[in-house]
């Protein structure tokens, strides 16, 4: 999708549908997280899916994409296989890595989701060098990263880098207001982490990443300054995760009247009331797309849970095989 | 600029440690390339920066912190520090600062406040913003200043140092010497480079909200006027502070293994660079800072030209005596090899 | 090959890869103007700005890019101008470079090579003197290699960056500038392959890097006075030929295992504790260490000097072990 002048009340219902999967599979996580089929260290990122479809959707089959410690939804909206996502979060062979990445750091390379990682930032100088590898062959690199890597040295490095090389990389800041359990304002002095690129000449934007059709808009512009060869943007997109920073977290460190205030802004409601007002979905419409994402969800979740795990064997036998 | 409110004998005292700085470092460079033994790897040198370290540390008090990088010696010089001990030091002698455990590259004399030398690129910002952090929390009226070179923002740690520092306020001031700027760019101007994409790198500093000032880096009035400032305001809370101190290079400056062109440096040159190598005429025209100092306190009558030679002749007699100090001490014997590895 | 010196070999063995596979390139601070060492130069006049690409001074990003790079079909060397500095981009190197083919259940690969520069010579202090394989053989997931010789920088470099995995190219800086010995053989070259560089019968000698300079000479030294010592340049510290090791042991009855490195966790502890597991029985007397000691390397040249183990340190210690006996004890 070139532009959102084109978006056609058939695509946003279809926007609407991958937002709604990525949900029903966060929270279908969250329910084997307790029950104890899910281990580990996940990080859901529900009430950020917006930014997810949208980039997503900004980019070609060709283009390359990295995540974060929390990219389940930025993984299934560039169109991972949601079975093998959930057996990889199981811990079983047939997830994507076998079982031996799990939630943070997913790889998805049949669909160019090259990565998420555990390091806060650490993905952003593999889409450095990812967009130089490519850097002639017209495709882009989007890296995501959160307002807490604007505070590490591989950040600024890489700014640095991204504009000198003029590397075709979009930079998805997801502004979610808190690094870990710290709210920006205790963190960092910027009010908006977009305000670093300036001094590199690196255009940014700042958009509501709760409203899907102004993150596609930027995001769209942003992938085409990449692929026309003019370097770097950034994309900070404002956000809020409506669960913990991990699953567990109690999230004390919240006012309940902020994250009320946030609810308000859910993308899904958004785009659903949209379209209802454009008459597009009705009730029964909707419930629908629900029920569709939860069956899949189903599926996903018995072909983890019927995985095998992988042998010691086979594990030592993949350091370096 | 208060700087010119600068008294003559305190310009009479920046001089004195400037010229002190060249002519130990003439020393060093000498020592180097005379001797097959005593300084083996690459090493730098201060020469045609003296305005800036010691303009800068004329702001400091005897209590404030200071660090500084692989080009430390006329630092820790303009600090304070007595050339024996650093040239002993540099030629790894027991009478160094260090116990010449550190050389060249680390040296340390925590008496002057000179807490830290480290030769990792960046590697004393965060160190420096930590000295800082302590003097906050100890609610003195400390500084802590730290020097370092241009490159250093190309580096991570130092981004991290700057947003910490600020978010915190901490009393730091921090130096950036840009020792490759041609000499009409020391004032204004953008600063290009192959290797940082912005240029100018105040601008970074800026971004984070830290209150930002160039200076002429070759002119020891600007600097001490400036940093005189910024300590006292740093001081009553106002930090940190963010400088990029301009310098033109000296052209025996070829990276880490410098040549004295057309040996030490001497005073005909100053008063009529005409009679130097050719290589050094421009810059002792425009750029060498003790040369621009020496001719302007003539000019205006506040020195005549033989007080001036009187101070040169006094700092290189200094700067002899350190050499034969360090050479005549004792190397560590290598029983003393285990010694400072646990406090 | 000629008798080429550690340094043109190293960068013939770049060059010669560089021709044959477009996808490698070389990234690093100065590279492009040949590095501190002149180990790249002239790589630029031949493969462009593209393939030789100066850095800033922003070491974890750039091994970050080289992680990237290589995962999407590149070949990426990245120079790291001393080992020191590589403490600055640990975290990519351990946390990405090293396991991105492992967490990924084998989806992506990390063909990279990572060249450091090491070792204490010329009195450059604690922060551009140290020896650090090994950290590198403690990461699961990185390779690490030591050439000891020209011949070997040449064909390693070249096993290394067709490797598949990220390895780490250790070369001594004490050697860049030297030729190999006459009539030093270099055997075939390849990953995880030892070489007896001398056959000897009274004690094994293993040693890799620069020092193995210094134990051919202490076992020549050694040999003027009737003591057959068996020398085996390692190379390859990961993988890790045990074997040769194992076997000459079995004939000399004897081990000795020498580094710059720190002698405390340092690759001989490593070697030490798998041969009294695999060949506990035919050793005579204890595995002996020999290594620098336990301080960070001083910048005094009298005392660096004493740091770094010598011939003459070498041939004293082993000479010492032949006169160890089990009853008596040393």
């Amino acid at each position: 999708m070139s532009s959102t002048m084109d978006i056609t009340t058939e695509d946003k219902l279809d926007l609407l549908r991958r937002m709604v999967l990525i949900r029903a599979f966060e929270e279908r996580v969250i329910d084997l997280y307790h029950r104890g089929d899910i281990a580990g260290l996940v990080h859901v990122g529900i009430g950020q899916e917006a930014v997810a479809v949208a980039v997503a959707t900004s980019l070609l089959e060709g283009d390359y994409l990295y995540g974060t410690h929390r990219s389940h939804g930025h993984f299934i909206a560039r169109g991972a296989d949601i079975n093998k996502m959930m057996a990889e979060l199981a811990g079983r062979a047939n997830g994507y890595c076998e079982g031996l990445g799990g939630s943070m750091h997913l790889v998805a390379a049949e669909v160019k989701a090259m990565g998420a990682t555990g390091i806060v930032g650490g993905t952003i100088p593999l889409a450095l060098g990812t967009a130089l590898a490519h850097r002639d062959a017209g495709l882009v690199v989007a890296v995501y990263f959160g307002d807490g890597a604007a505070n590490t040295g591989g950040f600024h490095e890489s700014l640095n880098i991204a504009a000198l090389w003029k590397l075709p990389v979009v930079l998805v800041c997801e502004n979610n207001g808190y690094a870990e359990f710290t709210p920006m304002s205790e963190h960092t002095v910027v009010e908006r982490v977009s305000e670093h690129c300036k001094p590199y000449g690196i255009p940014a934007r700042t958009v509501d990443g709760n409203d899907l059709l102004e993150v596609l808009e930027a995001m769209s512009r942003a992938v085409e300054h990449a692929r026309n060869g003019e370097g770097p943007t950034m994309v900070e997109c404002l956000t809020y995760r409506l669960r913990g920073h991990y699953i567990g977290d109690p999230a004390q460190y919240r006012q309940a009247n902020e994250v009320a205030e946030w609810r308000e802004k859910d993308p899904i409601e958004r785009l659903t009331k949209q379209l209802k007002s454009e008459r597009a979905l009705d009730e029964d419409a909707a419930s629908t797309v629900k029920r569709e994402a939860d069956e899949r969800v189903e599926d996903a979740v018995r072909f983890a849970l019927g995985g095998e795990y992988l042998s010691m064997d086979a594990m030592t036998a993949r350091v370096f095989g | 600029m208060a700087g010119s409110e600068l008294s003559v004998d305190t310009l009479k005292s920046a001089l004195h440690r400037m010229m002190l700085i060249r002519r130990a470092e003439e020393q060093v460079i000498d020592l180097a390339t005379s001797f097959d033994d005593l300084i083996r790897g690459h090493y730098h040198v201060y020469i045609g920066q003296e305005a800036s370290g010691v303009g800068a540390c004329m702001a400091l008090g005897p209590d404030d912190y200071m660090f500084t990088t692989h080009r430390n010696h006329g630092h820790v010089i303009a600090r304070g520090g007595e050339p024996s001990p650093v040239i002993a030091e540099i030629i790894g002698r027991t009478t160094g600062y260090n116990k010449g455990r550190g050389g060249t590259f680390h040296v340390i004399a925590k008496h002057l406040g000179v807490l830290q030398t480290s030769a990792i690129v960046g590697g004393c910002v965060p160190m420096a913003a930590g000295a800082a952090f302590s003097i906050k929390k100890r609610g003195t009226d400390q500084v802590s200043l730290v020097f370092f070179g241009d490159g250093v923002l190309e580096e991570g740690a130092f981004h991290e140092a700057l947003n910490m520092s600020s978010l915190w306020k901490l009393p730091l001031i921090m130096m950036c010497e840009n020792n490759s700027v041609l000499p009409e760019g020391r004032r204004q101007g953008e600063y290009p480079s192959s290797s940082f994409a912005a240029t100018q790198l105040a601008d970074v500093a800026k971004a984070m909200n830290v209150e930002t000032h160039v200076v002429d880096g070759g002119d020891v009035r600007e600097v001490a006027g400036l940093l005189t400032e910024l300590a006292h305001r740093t001081r009553a809370g106002e930090g940190p502070f963010f400088i990029e101190s301009r310098m033109t290079r000296w052209p025996g400056n070829r990276g880490s293994f410098p040549e004295l062109i057309g040996g030490p440096h001497q005073m005909d040159w100053t008063w009529d660079p005409g009679t130097a190598d050719a290589r050094l005429q421009d810059w002792l025209t425009n750029s060498d800072p003790v040369s621009l100092l020496c001719r302007s306190l003539v000019e205006e009558g506040a020195m005549t030209r033989e007080e001036v030679e009187e101070i040169d002749a006094a700092t290189r007699k200094e700067a002899e005596e350190a050499r034969e100090f360090a050479l005549s001490s004792p190397t560590p014997s290598p029983e003393s090899a285990m010694d400072y590895i646990f406090a | 090959m000629a008798n080429l010196r550690f340094v043109d070999a190293l960068r013939e063995g770049i060059a010669e890869e560089m021709r044959a596979d477009p996808r490698v390139m070389i990234l690093g601070e100065d590279v492009a103007v040949g590095g501190a060492f002149g180990v790249t130069r002239g790589l630029v006049d031949e493969f462009g700005h593209g393939r030789v690409i100066n850095t800033p001074i922003s070491e974890d990003t750039i091994m970050g890019i080289a992680v990237g790079a290589a995962v999407a079909g590149k070949r990426p060397i990245v120079e790291i101008m001393f080992v020191d500095f590589i403490t600055l981009a640990m975290n990519q190197l351990v946390n990405h470079a090293a396991k991105v083919h492992f967490m990924s259940g084998g989806q992506l690969a990390v063909p990279m090579v990572i060249r450091v520069q090491q070792g204490a010579q010329g009195g450059w202090g604690s922060q551009h003197s140290q020896s650090l394989e090994a950290w590198f053989a403690h990461v699961p997931g990185l390779k690490a290699v030591a050439p000891g010789s020209a011949a070997d920088a040449n064909r390693l470099i070249r096993a290394s960056i067709r490797d598949d995995s990220p390895v780490v190219f250790i070369e001594h800086r004490g050697l860049y500038f030297r030729h190999d010995p006459d009539g030093l053989e270099p055997g075939e070259s390849v990953l995880g392959k030892a070489h007896i560089v001398r056959e000897g019968s009274d004690i094994t000698l293993v040693s890799y890097s620069r020092m193995l300079t210094e134990c051919l000479e202490a076992a020549e030294d050694l040999a003027g006075k009737g003591i057959s010592v068996e020398v085996i340049d390692l190379r390859s510290l990961v993988p890790l030929d045990i074997d040769t090791v194992i076997e000459s042991v079995r004939k000399t009855n004897r081990l000795a295992v020498a580094h710059e490195a720190v002698v405390q966790g340092g690759l001989g502890a490593e070697i030490a504790a798998r041969v009294q597991e695999m060949a506990m029985d035919y050793l005579d007397a204890p595995v002996l260490r020999i290594g620098a000691p336990y301080t960070p390397p001083p910048a005094s040249p009298k005392l660096e000097r004493a740091f770094v183990p010598d011939r003459a340190g070498i041939a004293a210690r082993l000479h010492r072990m032949l006169s160890y006996s089990k009853e008596e004890g040393s």
